[in-house]
């Protein structure tokens, strides 16, 4: 048995400290990518905060067969659609831009992160399938699972995005350059 | 990918390179306040169980009690309904009576068994039928029909 496993096992008898063990190596890349969602600093750690007791709470029913970051995700996005309506950044309501754990997050930086430019573009599903891609380096197959989606829908969105953000790319360096 | 053409794919990943970059570039440290505060929720929180581990199990006595009631039940049921099947003759009403008053009853030699179930019920039924049918030959025979 993996040490993973043994973790989720002892969690599962309710050992807290087994659980911590657990999500160490997760829970930092699950903050970033709710910082990315939320309007707020304090929205993005009540969201990590109910994510991982939801994980904790129920536990018994993670199949091991999924990775377990897959698994966080799943709960992570499914908590976010279901405060969406105070809590979650929709398309075109940025929040308040002084407070925006995202802009704040890259402000000190040279350029515009193409993040941003994803929020602004992409709807909720494609921005985190977008987001499991290519910063959590997930497969097709395991995003699908997170988001709850057919591989192949995933595969469509995954293309659409990508066209998405490369024409704003190369917009963007047109503007620079032009 | 592969039907795409070189300069798309070097743009697609450059793409990648540039998305993965940037999700690097977002500060996402864990306070020590959350830290704590989280680990204190979690300490609140006690794991569910499934529904199926909740209810606690039967034990095999309980199944076999169970079994047993249902066979006796069903066997009560059937010796019913043969019993309500069976034709009732109805003695032919004499006007004036010329039998006499006491009459000689032969008396049968009954033997009552106990019925253990070691087949389905349905092979029950049949042997229950089997042995009824055999019963009724007999007593004809013996009452000279």
């Amino acid at each position: 048995m993996s040490n993973e496993l043994q973790l989720i096992e002892k969690a599962k008898a309710g050992s807290v400290e087994a659980f911590t063990d657990l999500v160490e190596s997760y829970r930092g890349r699950l903050f970033r990518y709710l910082l990315t969602r939320c309007n707020n600093y304090a929205d993005a750690e009540d969201a990590l905060q109910d994510t991982l007791i939801n994980a904790y709470k129920y536990l018994y029913s993670y199949n091991p067969q999924w990775r377990f970051s897959t698994w966080l995700y799943r709960i992570a996005i499914r908590n976010l659609i279901s405060n969406r309506d105070d809590k979650v950044t929709e398309l075109g309501d940025l929040g308040d831009a002084e407070n925006d754990p995202l802009d704040q997050a890259i402000a000190a930086s040279e350029r515009q992160n193409l993040w941003s430019s994803a929020r602004r573009l992409l709807n909720d599903e494609v921005y985190a399938a977008m987001w499991l891609r290519y910063a959590e380096d997930m497969s097709v197959r395991d995003i699908a699972s997170a988001l709850d989606r057919s591989v192949s829908w995933t595969k469509v969105n995954l293309m659409r995005g990508r066209n998405t953000l490369d024409a704003e790319l190369a917009q963007s360096k047109s503007e620079n350059y032009g | 990918m592969r039907n795409l053409p070189k300069a798309k794919v070097k743009i697609m990943d450059k793409l990648a390179k540039r998305l993965r970059e940037d999700a690097e570039r977002i500060d996402a440290t864990i306070s020590p306040e959350l830290d704590e505060r989280i680990s204190a929720s979690l300490r609140a929180v006690t794991p569910a169980r499934p529904a199926d581990e909740r209810r606690p199990a039967r034990s095999w006595t309980f199944w076999l009690a169970s079994s047993l009631t249902g066979a006796a039940a069903a066997i009560v049921l059937l010796v019913g309904l043969n019993m309500r099947d069976a034709p009732v003759e109805t003695a032919p009403v004499v006007a004036n009576s010329t039998i006499p008053n006491i009459v000689e009853v032969p008396v049968f030699d009954l033997h009552a068994e106990t019925a253990v179930l070691t087949s389905p019920l349905s092979q029950e039924l049949e042997n229950l039928q089997s042995d009824l049918r055999k019963a009724e030959e007999k007593l004809r025979e013996d009452i000279g029909l």
